[in-house]
């Protein structure tokens, strides 16, 4: 792994010295970069090798690509044009994406990437924006070119690598969530929000469900992919309303089901690597973590290694997700 | 190993469901996740035909990396 969480003067040092980086950090300091072979989205939190998860508004995280990738090219899209993401992705290498939360370009890609043409044919990764929760209203997400020093807070950005011959990028993910034994939960619309939800088949009004359940909304719902577990988290239920607000759409169609309850996250998290024993550390170019898992499994101070990484707004595996950690591995082949 | 053409019979049984498999290839199980419910929703020649189309081409455009390997040894044997 090659993310470091950084001072500003050291990250200048590097984009000085022509290294390629993929940043996060609060927008002032990232303001303070000289153009450069770099990308960034505005986070504060982070999760460090030396200190686990942290909070700051001076530091950035740093991930060094130089030494894995022949060149780099930088491409802005907008909601519409993001359409194109995976047809246009480097054909022997990896895209990178970040987008500003809340953009219209997150709730498109959130919503349609599924059907964009040419889906998951080359391998996208990234992440979305956000701010210090302290200022959720006060200041926007943004993403920055900085080879152009573009600074955006509607759109995409994605840093497009060739890798050189011999070397391939896969994608995973890590969540800890399972799918409950409750009810199956499906929708009639792809939306970020919904009033109705149909139980076992049978409709009912979602959040007046929810209460009467006593669903606990820090535990997503989970989809099943074929065997890749895909979260679903809550953002607000107003029973007065009657309307269940989420962090990404629910699908229409796609069998959900409550979570099971992760106890202890860093327990749950150790032993599912090593269940799996496939992550060399060596191997992790990227990573990033949920913010709702910082938050709800109390994720500061605390290790998640071999990853480490911005903890965002969502996470991009392919697809938006939620509450999952989703890392790149460069491999040899 | 090279990805079996289209005609071969297994990515019919696939996004039909006929055959299930646990795959390693992320984007493969999220794109089978939709095809397959797309499949069931309506079993035509057309549809069937078009989501073997997206899964081929899906394997065909990453054969190199591991996970995909892992998977046509899954599947095809």
């Amino acid at each position: 792994m090659r993310q470091t969480i950084s001072s500003v003067s050291d990250v200048k040092t590097m984009i000085e010295a022509g290294r390629k980086l993929l940043l996060a950090g609060e927008e002032d300091v990232l303001h303070q970069l000289p153009k450069g072979d770099w990308i960034a989205g505005t986070i504060p939190y982070f999760i460090s090798k030396d200190h686990g998860g942290m909070v700051s508004r001076d530091l950035l995280c740093a991930t060094d690509i130089t030494d894995l990738v022949t060149s780099i090219e930088i491409v802005a899209y907008d909601q519409n044009s993001l359409a194109r993401v995976y047809t246009e992705g480097p054909k022997h290498g990896f895209s990178f994406i970040v987008i500003p939360a809340m953009s219209k370009t997150h709730l498109s890609f959130a919503l349609n990437a599924p059907n964009y043409k040419d889906f998951g044919i080359r391998p996208l990764i990234g992440w979305i924006a956000g701010v210090h929760l302290s200022d959720l209203g006060k200041k926007t997400p943004k993403v920055i070119n900085g080879i152009t020093g573009d600074v955006l807070e509607e759109g995409a950005l994605v840093l497009q690598a060739q890798l050189p011959e011999g070397k391939v990028a896969e994608i995973g993910i890590v969540n800890l969530f399972e799918q409950g034994a409750g009810d199956v939960l499906t929708f009639t619309t792809d939306d970020f929000s919904a009033t109705d939800v149909m139980v076992n088949g049978e409709k009912r009004n979602f959040a007046a469900y929810i209460i009467k359940n006593k669903l606990d909304t820090k535990l997503p719902l989970v989809a099943d992919y074929y065997g890749a577990l895909v979260n679903i988290s809550f953002q607000d239920v107003d029973e007065v309303e009657g309307l269940v607000k989420f962090y990404a759409p629910v699908f229409s169609g796609i069998r959900y089901k409550h979570a099971k309850p992760v106890v202890d996250y860093v327990k749950e998290f150790n032993d599912r690597l090593c269940k799996e024993c496939s992550i060399e550390s060596a191997r992790v170019a990227f990573s990033c973590n949920c913010i709702l898992n910082y938050l709800y499994s109390e994720l500061e101070g605390k290790k998640t290694d071999p990853f480490t990484g911005p903890i965002t707004f969502g996470e991009i595996a392919y697809q938006l997700l939620n509450q999952t950690l989703v890392y790149l591995e460069i491999m040899d082949v | 190993m090279d990805v079996p053409s289209k005609s071969n019979k297994a990515w019919q049984d696939i996004v039909t469901g006929k055959k299930t498999f646990q795959l390693k290839f992320l984007a493969a199980k999220i794109l089978l996740g939709r095809l397959t419910r797309t499949v069931k929703e309506d079993p035509s020649p057309n549809t069937i035909s078009n989501s073997v189309d997206q899964i081929y081409a899906l394997f065909s455009s990453n054969v190199n990396m591991p996970s995909v390997q892992e998977d046509m040894k899954t599947i095809f044997g």
